[in-house]
């Protein structure tokens, strides 16, 4: 009651305003036990009942803390402005969906200044992040920016070299959660977009709660002018790598004929030019011990064969290298450590109708073979194994893996890995059998060591397809100039005795 | 005036055409793959072939124009013209089925396939016909009581579901869009709207595997919640899909009504 008297009183104090400034916090409650309660949790502590299974968690609002700001970067509160847009845009890579659609610009206000109450927030911040005069990107810009991304380790200490915010130290959020710095190359994955002048806001005011800090703060050794703070905007916004971008319409790898032997290390340079297919990942929540919070989230498959055997590429962000019995890599996990490890699943058989294994790893009527390559410890090597799976508990590695290959090479937060098989074997019971065209099921599931992924735990696609595309022949060509034809002597038959029918009843 | 016989047949084929078009690819936005556009057409223009030759006036009519042109020395021109042109189409069209196709497999699923009448759930054999939801009586009896278990079926709904069907229940969770077939919407009319509690029990509980063979389920991620849930927890989470959306479950006495779904 007396928060609805306040707001009314705020609305009376500016009557000649046509929109109204402030929201209706009464209002707002409701919508707030309707549509943010689950998450947020009743008392705006964060503490909903998913909160465990999120990554990250659900904000915690309390403590009048947001992280996508344009406030100044010593300002103490946001701007309405800044909730205003997160709750009606999202964040994208988060549980927080856009309310756009279900929730009025009016419902937004409301909301708002519901949960501005939770930490007692009031008035307008007392400092402003100073945008300045924007500068256009540019290949200079671009050069410049990336100059200062680097210069004193500025942003590669966390985002590392490429930006992909592959792990060079372990960082903490202020509430002791663990934070991976974002990698920019994934552009998708911004909560606040890739947009130079959100990016800007990022470096200015930092993401407070977080360890990315203030870049426009003078008491900082790395801070950056208004101009240079653009530079390094643009250089940013022009790391998304298009070729990781998921293309929800796509289902199929395209499977190209090698033009000369097929290359067998994955970071030949031959790979670059066959066509490639972006996936997305998710964690496996389906089948038994669910894992909700998967590190892995796309991966990039090119296919090459010949008349022998068929390479497969598969090409995914990690920001860890996880090396079981390596000091190293052991203090940058969370957990205990294990393997990092790609498997490519296929039916045993080339359906024939619509009728396919089930998507997780299949099950005891109807198995998959799991083309499986793991990393490897301090002490052992990379392995390459076939494994039965009937059912997602339930997997038998081969003793024998036939002429089944596959290595790995890590660098700079990314995997690259090629498995290699001949198109045809003995076990035409046990193994699939390629043909050129036919198209074949394949799935993904792929496990960060670092991350506590091991067995059940890891990420995973539904069924997509792999076609091995036949190669150019004259085929088509002579088929069609042999019916063409055909029709044409029909056609010249039908027409000579026509003619001919006409002549003789005139 | 009275547009020729093979005019007409040939502009019905065209509308249909254009008709597919648009209800797929711009209404249903579903790009219409094509071989599934060739095998409409191909009994379209069946049915349109019988109509117009239905008796052996209309069908004089519908090849007057034709006979005409290839008979009467006056349209030798037009003759000429169109005997070239036809080969090089067909040839065409040999050429490009010919060539391999890179158009994946189209798999048609039925989304709401006819439930079982008994189904095996938690270990025992359940009457689908008669089941219902033992919280859904509170609604009427006492709001308080019914209003908590909406409550707790909320937080099941969050903490299980929300990755796939989002937290608006517009079917666009987080997840969403890595997962083929993708999550139902259950703000749609087209779901839980037209469905029985006892439906989305069965489905709930038993999941994609549990889907009869023409629904496609080794394909469906919908999780077996059976094995991860309680018996009560999945009538609370229905209780709460139809409180959130403000959709009312199809009861036993519409379904008759509609003659059964
Ligand atoms: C399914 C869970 C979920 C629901 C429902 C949800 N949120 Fe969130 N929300 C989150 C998560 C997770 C974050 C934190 C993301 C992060 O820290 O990067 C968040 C963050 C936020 C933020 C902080 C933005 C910032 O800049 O720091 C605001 C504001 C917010 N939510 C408002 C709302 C409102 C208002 C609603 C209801 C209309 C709502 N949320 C519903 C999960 C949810
Ligand atoms: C001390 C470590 C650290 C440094 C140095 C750092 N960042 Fe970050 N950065 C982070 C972390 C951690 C996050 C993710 C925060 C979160 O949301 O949990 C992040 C997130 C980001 C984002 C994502 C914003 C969004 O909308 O999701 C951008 C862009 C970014 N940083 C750019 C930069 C740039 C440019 C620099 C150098 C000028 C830089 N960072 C320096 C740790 C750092
Ligand atoms: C891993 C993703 C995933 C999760 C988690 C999930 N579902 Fe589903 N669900 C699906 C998919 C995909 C479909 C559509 C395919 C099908 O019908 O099986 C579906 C279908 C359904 C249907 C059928 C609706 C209709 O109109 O026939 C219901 C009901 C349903 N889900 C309820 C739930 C509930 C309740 C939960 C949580 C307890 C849940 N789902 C969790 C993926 C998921």
């Amino acid at each position: 009651m007396m928060r609805s008297v306040l707001a009314a009183a705020a609305l009376a104090l500016v009557p000649s305003m046509g929109l109204a400034q402030t929201g209706d916090m009464d209002r707002g409650e409701t919508i707030y036990v309707k549509r943010c309660l689950q998450c947020h949790g009743e008392d705006g502590d964060g503490l909903g009942p998913a909160a465990e299974r999120l990554n990250p968690p659900p904000r915690d609002f309390t403590l009048g803390l947001y992280k996508y700001v344009t406030s100044g970067f010593d300002a103490d509160m946001p701007n309405d402005a800044d909730l205003i847009r997160m709750i009606r845009d999202g964040m994208p890579g988060t549980a927080m969906p856009g309310w756009s659609d279900m929730l009025s610009q009016q419902d937004i206000l409301d909301v708002v200044s519901y949960i501005k109450y939770f930490a007692e927030i009031e008035g307008e911040p007392e400092t402003q992040t100073d945008f300045g005069t924007q500068v256009a990107s540019s290949e200079e810009s671009i050069a410049a920016g990336k100059l200062l991304f680097e210069d004193n380790d500025r942003c590669t200490e966390c985002h590392g070299i490429e930006g992909k915010g592959n792990a060079i130290k372990k960082l903490k959020d202020d509430n002791g959660d663990r934070t991976w710095p974002r990698n920019l190359t994934k552009p998708w994955a911004f909560r606040a977009s890739n947009d130079p002048r959100d990016i800007f806001a990022r470096i200015s005011v930092g993401i407070p709660t977080t360890q990315m800090p203030s870049f426009a703060d003078p008491a900082s050794k790395k801070s950056l002018s208004i101009e240079d703070r653009w530079h390094v905007a643009n250089y940013v916004a022009s790391l998304a790598k298009t070729e990781k971008v998921v293309n929800p319409d796509n289902f199929v790898v395209q499977g190209t004929r090698a033009e000369g032997a097929l290359p067998g290390s994955p970071d030949d340079e031959t790979w670059a030019a066959v066509p490639h297919s972006t996936f997305m990942m998710i964690p496996q929540i389906v089948g038994q011990d669910r894992f909700f919070t998967a590190a892995n989230d796309t991966v990039t498959v090119r296919a090459l064969y010949d008349t022998e055997r068929v390479a497969i590429h598969l090409e995914w962000d990690d920001r860890t290298h996880s090396i079981p019995g390596d000091a190293k890599a052991a203090s940058i996990a969370d957990e205990e450590l294990y393997e990092d490890a790609i498997a490519i699943q296929f039916p045993r058989q080339i359906p024939e109708g619509m009728e396919k294994p089930y998507f997780l790893m299949g099950n005891a009527a109807d198995p998959v073979n799991l083309w499986r390559w793991s990393s490897g410890t301090a002490d052992a090597p990379e392995t390459a194994r076939i494994i039965d799976a009937a059912g997602i508990g339930s997997q038998t590695a081969r003793d024998d893996s036939g002429d089944f290959q596959a290595t790995g090479s890590y660098r700079d937060g990314t995997w690259r890995v090629v498995m290699t098989r001949a198109l045809e074997t003995a076990n035409t019971e046990t193994d699939l059998q390629f043909e050129q065209g036919r198209f074949v099921p394949i799935g993904f599931f792929a496990w960060d060591g670092s991350n506590g992924e091991t067995g059940t735990a890891h990420s995973m696609t539904t069924w997509y397809w792999l076609q091995l595309k036949p190669a150019a022949s004259s085929k088509p060509l002579i088929y069609a100039v042999l019916a063409g034809l055909l029709v044409l002597a029909l056609l010249a038959w039908w027409g000579g005795t026509a003619a001919a029918r006409a002549r003789r009843s005139t | 005036m009275r547009l020729p016989r093979l005019l007409q047949a040939a502009l019905v084929l065209v509308g249909v055409y254009l008709g597919f078009i648009v209800v797929f690819d711009y209404m249903l936005e579903a790009v219409i793959p094509g071989s599934l556009l060739t095998m409409y057409m191909f009994f379209v223009t069946v049915g349109v072939f019988m109509v117009f030759t239905y008796d052996e006036e209309r069908t004089r009519e519908l090849v007057a124009p034709i006979k005409a042109m290839v008979e009467n020395p006056i349209y030798r021109g037009a003759r000429n013209t169109v005997f070239i042109v036809i080969p090089l189409l067909v040839g065409y069209g040999v050429y490009s089925r010919t060539l391999p196709s890179f158009e994946a497999p189209v798999e048609l699923r039925t989304i709401h396939p006819a439930p079982p009448s008994t189904a095996k759930i938690y270990g025992e054999r359940v009457n689908l016909l008669t089941l219902e939801n033992p919280f859904r009586h509170y609604q009427t009896d006492d709001p308080e009581i019914f209003a908590e278990y909406v409550q707790e079926g909320a937080a099941v709904y969050i903490e299980n579901c929300q990755y796939c069907h989002g937290d608006k229940l517009d079917g666009k969770g987080p997840y969403a869009e890595g997962l083929n077939p993708t999550p139902l919407n259950f703000q749609d009319i087209g779901t839980i709207a037209q469905l029985q509690e006892s439906y989305l029990y069965w489905r709930i509980a038993t999941g994609g595997p549990g889907l009869p063979k023409e629904a496609a389920p080794w394909i469906s991620s919908m999780p077996v919640w059976q094995e991860f849930l309680t018996e009560e927890e999945i009538w609370k989470v229905i209780l709460f899909l139809y409180d959130y959306t403000g959709h009312a479950p199809r009861s036993w006495g519409e379904a008759h009504d509609a003659g059964g779904h």
